[in-house]
């Protein structure tokens, strides 16, 4: 089955920030003495591979009676959403965290730049508004950060998919495998019904375990998930290979 | 007095407070014997009590001139985005330990059996900056406590903390170093009991 494209343009253009880019000026955490702390990177600046976005271009959503060649075309289809790069550059790389190696995407500076924050959710409201989507499945715990958001602009409900014995009542689980070991997330029973359209938000996917297990728990009980959402995405981890015929829609794609 | 209940301040026979108390539920014995978990998950299923929910406190701190709204983790990071959305504020998550990267403060609260940690990011709050504190509910009041510490700590002013549930009968008991309590609704009580 094909999976329904994201980005319809048959060429997607990406664009590459050079590697040797400072980190960039825009603020991080502000001092008390009016400086800036600039975003913490060691010896390789973080560097953004910043994927195509379609500001109106929506194609639809993987209901049963779209076809591909239905898809509109746009003239601005190739061009970046102007919100991108305030969004990307207020995000915070950690080195090391958290173990060496690990280049960690830190996205509370984003929430701290109120208008990057608006403009990150704005972006995905304007994606999902109006596609009938009834259900935001936010992933514990920086998925209930800007799934809500997300879910009160659309009118759908807000699910948190959640670490094992954090919610009270009936749940379902769904195991998953970690580097080193296993993990489980679980769900209300009875949170969502059979045949609601819904969505999956999380921060970030790297290789996604975690996306995968959502949707599994979100299948088991007859959901359509038409689309998994993330700010950013580490396309060397291959999530997106991962999710199979899944749509992934992401804002921001780190490498 | 120290808390305030939306029903008894400006929001009197509000029936959106009626609607976020019914869409609210119990679960009995959760985590443990005798404890009545107030599960605020299926609030969060009811779109409209959910926005009623929202709205309510956005209405409250929208001219209050409020920088900063610190959720507490979890389910306070299932409400203060939204309203930090909508008041033009930051939003800043106070989390378990080791959770955020990079630099952190933390502050030690009691629990009933043990202690536990609140960090939160240095750098992420300036001095003179006006904060409120947003969780799902307040028991003691202790990990309310431990927040307000922590944006005390770098200079901002606590000027309220916001809850959706608590319980009336904690007042004069109620650890929130002084700061003034806004709460939607009481803790309901299982139909039938």
């Amino acid at each position: 089955m094909q999976r329904a494209l994201i980005f319809s343009s048959s060429n997607p253009i990406y664009s590459q920030l050079s590697t040797t880019i400072a980190p960039p000026d825009s603020a991080v955490f502000p001092k008390r003495d009016g400086g800036w702390i600039g975003p913490f990177s060691s010896n390789q600046p973080p560097v953004f591979r910043l994927r195509n976005y379609k500001r109106t271009l929506l194609p639809p959503l993987c209901s049963a009676s779209d076809s591909v060649a239905n898809q509109p075309t746009m003239a601005s289809q190739d061009e970046q959403d102007p919100r991108i790069s305030k969004i990307s550059s207020a995000i915070r790389v950690i080195p090391n965290f958290p173990k060496p190696g690990i280049m960690f995407q830190d996205i509370t500076t984003l929430l701290l730049d109120t208008k990057a924050f608006r403009d990150t959710i704005d972006l995905f409201v304007e994606r999902y508004r109006g596609k009938d989507i009834s259900v935001v499945a936010g992933i514990e715990a920086r998925g209930f950060i800007f799934g809500p958001p997300i879910a009160l602009a659309i009118g759908a409900k807000f699910v948190p998919m959640r670490k094992p014995n954090k919610l009270p009542g009936e749940v379902i689980s769904e195991e998953y495998s970690l580097e080193y070991g296993t993990d489980k997330m679980e769900m209300h029973v009875g949170a969502v019904q059979a045949g609601e359209r819904a969505l999956v938000i999380d921060d970030l996917i790297a290789t996604g375990g975690t996306l995968c297990a959502a949707i599994r728990l979100l299948e088991r009980v007859g959901v359509h998930v038409v689309e998994c959402a993330c700010v950013i995405e580490l396309p060397e981890l291959k999530g997106r290979d991962r999710l199979g015929d899944k749509p992934l829609f992401v804002l921001v794609s780190s490498t | 007095m120290v808390e305030m209940f939306a029903a008894e301040n400006g929001l009197k026979g509000d029936p959106r407070l009626q609607a976020i108390s019914n869409a609210i539920r119990v679960v009995p014995h959760f985590p443990k014997q005798g404890i009545m978990f107030q599960d605020i998950t299926t609030l969060l299923l009811d779109h409209k009590a959910f926005k009623h929910t929202v709205d309510i406190f956005v209405d409250r701190y929208k001219d209050m001139d409020i920088s900063v709204v610190a959720g507490v983790e979890a389910r306070g990071f299932m409400f203060g985005p939204s309203i930090a959305l909508a008041i033009g504020a930051k939003f800043v998550p106070l989390r378990k330990p080791k959770k955020l990267p990079g630099e952190v403060i933390a502050e030690a609260y009691e629990l009933e059996y043990g202690r536990d940690c609140l960090e939160m990011h240095v750098g992420a709050v300036e001095a003179g900056e006006r904060a409120i504190v947003i969780d799902d509910l307040v028991a003691t009041g202790g990990t309310l406590s431990a927040a307000i510490r922590l944006l005390e700590r770098v200079g901002a002013q606590v000027v309220e903390c916001g809850c959706v549930i608590g319980l009336r009968e904690v007042k004069g008991q109620l650890r929130l170093n002084g700061k003034p309590l806004y709460i939607l609704v009481e803790p309901r009580e299982i139909d039938g009991c």
